[in-house]
């Protein structure tokens, strides 16, 4: 019997595989899985995983780069007509999954959804990334105009926002109550049946469970080069390791650190990994009574030794920032800035002149554990803290508490939307913006005064300058630190080609041309 | 028999009040959606408007008026997350771990019945006493620790079965393994001492004197009348398992069960999945429960007789 079972298992195994490899199918494992599929309303890490192989952009990137190389997308050019006015020329020919053509009113329509957003949760991304916006119109077929309320140096990088990816009037209009007008309803529906322009159409999407991709044969650019992917919710670890053994996936999600060196032991997989542009950070609430006085939190920062924790956690693999920086901000990247550093003597100093009494300084995390390594993280920071004096205690809780007053200090963390200080630090901790709103960041006329160069400012130089004023603020009176960048990894069978592109957000499973290969059998 | 019927109808009745208010109650006092929903990064003007929108701001009796309301109507609401009807959502669910529970149930009582008469028909020789220590083992081995073993040796190593999912009957060989073996050693120590008990029973000793088998004995006359104690615990262990027991087992195999997603929607703070999905749970185990009072009543006259 159990000759038995095994011959059939190794043979079916097998036959899958050597199927597999010939009819282009791959399944994905993956350690989250998305409850509905809507680049509009999400922004979430989970979702930004799923996006980018069904739909396009107005203006695509080169992906495969760090630096932003602007390449033609859903339209073929695009110049300024004015300050606040650029016109596009449109892709002529370009099909939807489900067959109608595009048209200029289907770019309008998928632009002023979220410029002049009604449904709400559009309402709250266009508020907190696409505020400069004014509106989108059609000028004849083939040409539309977009109209910004200011002058805005990030034409380019907001439009390739999933947010502002493509998407098809007429049909989204049908999906509820009356067909010709948009109603909330709509958009509900849309997240569970998304219709795009990309390379793949959405075969099966059951929320929570599995999304299948099929090649979609009308695709304007270069034909996928999968026929078929089906990415399914696979919540432990050591199931989706084994699933890529068994053969029965290709490849797994969200690899922890500790697992790499069981992968690397293993002749049939490999792993790739990359820095996620994302910071995982600590928040201190400024307003907090016992937190007020700037000279705690700079001890609390400068007590915190990063390197340690880098090589002890992330054996070396994380990067740890010197500022609120990252490299793919490109001509904005601002290393040479030194707002967060290890300094515990410094820290002692500075504890024993704000008078620190011993009070208890409770420390926040998501239970159960959410980023990676925040646990163990967590711990250490608590001994560094005692080392300089400071009474920590972790306080693991289900909930966000970010908007509560009695928040001290908690875990969260600064993904980058967009590949700009704007789309980072921008986000979070823009004056009005969620930080601020939630009561635990205070700005005044002059953080708004320097914000305002900053984002809006035509010269670079006047930019720069102005992000380093709002670090110095950020240095003195400490709302957060950020951690690291931290190294996230996924494992894959040896005749799988793929690896994390550095020209995306953070997690995008990109399965285009060019961006993964299978191997024939060997 | 038709009032006793009809009294346990009443009683479920009213179970089920209780059960839906309770939940209604206790999904609410663990949290606020909008904290995991929609969590970090919203301004307080972004979180007004959200509120408004998913109908959060209404006072807690008007939400649970309308959902009583819905409730009577068949209207169980929308995922606050997935935004699709409940219903959809947690019958998806609940067929692939009806499924696992059966194939559990009937593993355990094909291994469970006869391991335990033999226990107990050879309890002082050594056969009996291995019975019992594996018993022992299979109750003492957590679920968790047992799937990461059966599937280190037959995915991991061997690499002869499936773990993700359920897609073939391959699929259901090791979640019902680890499924059924704290099962499997419950039932047999319980089947074992309820036929110690029996065994030594005059009536036993009278079918003996009638001259029948010992198998017929030990088939008609003791395990029929053993069986309504392993009726009571086969009952408990159906409706502990129907409860979201395989929560586990389906996060370790990625079943697309209903425990799975029950965990989900607690952690997120879905109510109206958490709600619908929690009362379909209810619902089945207070279904079960019926089914066995009544098939104690058939089994046993003099409960019948008591419910008259």
């Amino acid at each position: 019997m159990s000759h038995l079972l095994k011959a059939t298992a190794l043979a079916t195994s097998l036959a899958a595989l050597i199927g597999a490899a010939q009819a282009q199918e791959i399944t994905v494992v993956a350690g989250n899985m998305s409850s509905y599929l809507d680049p509009g309303r999400d922004h979430s890490n989970v979702g930004s995983q799923f996006y980018f192989n069904l739909f396009d952009p107005l203006i695509h990137r080169d992906y495969s780069k760090l630096e932003p190389e602007w390449l033609p997308g859903l339209a073929v050019s695009w110049q300024l007509v004015g300050p606040t006015t650029m016109e596009l020329k449109l892709r002529e020919g370009v099909k939807f999954h489900n067959g109608a053509t595009m048209t200029a009113d289907d770019v309008v329509f998928s632009l002023n959804r979220m410029f002049q957003a009604t449904f709400p949760p559009y309402q709250v991304r266009q508020r907190d990334r696409l505020g400069n916006f004014d509106r989108a119109e059609k000028v004849d077929a083939l040409t539309i105009r977009v109209h910004t309320k200011r002058e805005e140096t990030l034409w380019e990088t907001l439009l390739n926002l999933q947010q502002l990816y493509i998407v098809p009037e007429a049909y989204i209009k049908a999906l509820a109550g009356d067909p010709n007008a948009v109603e909330n309803d709509d958009f509900e529906a849309w997240g569970l049946a998304p219709v795009g322009t990309g390379p793949y159409r959405l075969a099966e999407f059951v929320p929570g469970q599995r999304i299948v991709y099929e090649r979609f044969d009308d695709f304007w650019g270069e034909p996928a080069p999968l026929a078929r992917v089906t990415v399914r919710h696979v919540p432990e670890v050591a199931s989706r390791l084994t699933a890529l053994r068994t053969g029965e996936a290709h490849i797994a999600t969200n690899i922890a650190p500790d697992q790499l060196a069981l992968i690397e032991a293993d002749p049939g997989l490999k792993a790739e990994g990359s820095n996620t542009a994302l910071f995982h950070v600590v928040i201190f609430n400024v307003n907090h009574p016992k937190m007020q006085d700037p000279r705690i939190r700079r001890a609390l920062s400068l007590a915190i030794d990063r390197d340690l924790m880098n090589e002890a956690l992330w054996l070396g693999k994380a990067i740890i920032p010197s500022t609120h920086s990252i490299a793919e901000f490109g001509a904005l990247y601002m290393p040479e800035l030194k707002t967060f550093y290890y300094d515990p003597e410094e820290a002692k100093r500075l504890l024993a002149e704000a008078g620190y009494d011993g009070f208890e300084v409770v420390y926040d995390m998501h239970s159960p554990s959410y980023y990676t390594n925040d646990t163990l993280a967590a711990q250490a920071i608590m001994e560094m803290w005692a080392a300089v004096g400071v009474n920590g205690r972790i306080n693991a809780i289900p909930k966000w508490t970010g908007n509560d007053p009695n928040m001290m200090a908690r875990t969260w963390s600064n993904p980058m939307y967009f590949a700009d200080p704007a789309g980072m630090f921008g986000v979070m901790w823009a004056p009005g913006g969620p930080a601020q709103s939630e009561g635990r960041f205070n700005t005044d006329a002059d953080y708004a005064a320097a914000w305002e160069r900053f984002r809006f400012s035509t010269d670079l130089e006047a930019r720069k300058a102005a992000y380093a004023e709002l670090m110095e603020r950020i240095k003195n009176d400490p709302p957060l630190i950020p951690l690291w960048r931290p190294y996230e990894s996924w494992a894959m069978r040896k005749e799988v080609s793929w690896r994390p592109q550095p020209g995306h957000i953070p997690y995008v499973l990109d399965f285009r041309a060019g961006a993964i290969a299978l191997d024939a059998m060997n | 028999m038709l009032r006793y019927a009809l009294r346990t109808l009443a009683r479920m009745a009213v179970t089920f009040l209780v059960i839906v208010t309770l939940v209604f109650f206790a999904t609410r006092i663990s949290g606020n959606p909008l904290d995991f929903i929609l969590a970090d990064g919203l301004t307080s003007e972004d979180r007004a408007i959200l509120i408004r929108y998913y109908e959060l701001d209404r006072s807690w009796w008007h939400q649970y008026l309308a959902f009583l309301r819905g409730f009577w109507d068949g209207q169980f609401g929308l995922s606050f997350i997935e935004r699709r009807p409940v219903g959809t959502i947690v019958l998806e669910r609940l067929w692939p771990t009806a499924q696992l529970l059966l194939s559990a149930m009937a593993l355990t009582l094909a291994l469970a019945l006869p391991l335990g008469i033999l226990a107990a028909m050879h309890r002082d020789r050594w056969i009996g006493s291995a019975v019992m220590t594996l018993a022992f083992l299979g109750y003492a081995v957590p679920n968790f620790v047992l799937a990461v073993f059966l599937i280190l040796i037959f995915a991991y190593w061997l690499n002869w079965l499936p773990v993700v999912g359920n897609a073939t009957a391959w699929h259901f060989i090791l979640p019902t393994l680890t499924l059924a073996s704290g099962l499997v050693a419950a039932l047999t120590r319980f089947t074992r001492n309820a036929m110690l008990d029996v065994l030594g029973q005059d009536f036993m000793r009278t079918a003996r004197a009638k001259g029948l088998s010992e198998r017929a004995v030990i088939l008609r006359h003791g395990l029929r009348n053993a069986g309504i104690t392993i009726l009571s615990v086969v009952g408990l262990q159906v409706a502990g398992l129907a409860a979201a027991g395989s929560v586990v087992v389906e996060s370790i195999f990625a079943w697309p069960g209903i425990g799975e997603l029950l965990v989900r929607s607690a952690i997120r703070r879905d109510y109206p999945v958490l709600q619908f999905g929690v009362l379909t749970v209810a619902f089945a185990v207070i279904v079960i429960n019926a089914l066995i009072d009544l098939a104690y009543a058939w089994a046993d006259p003099r409960l019948r007789q008591r419910g008259a």
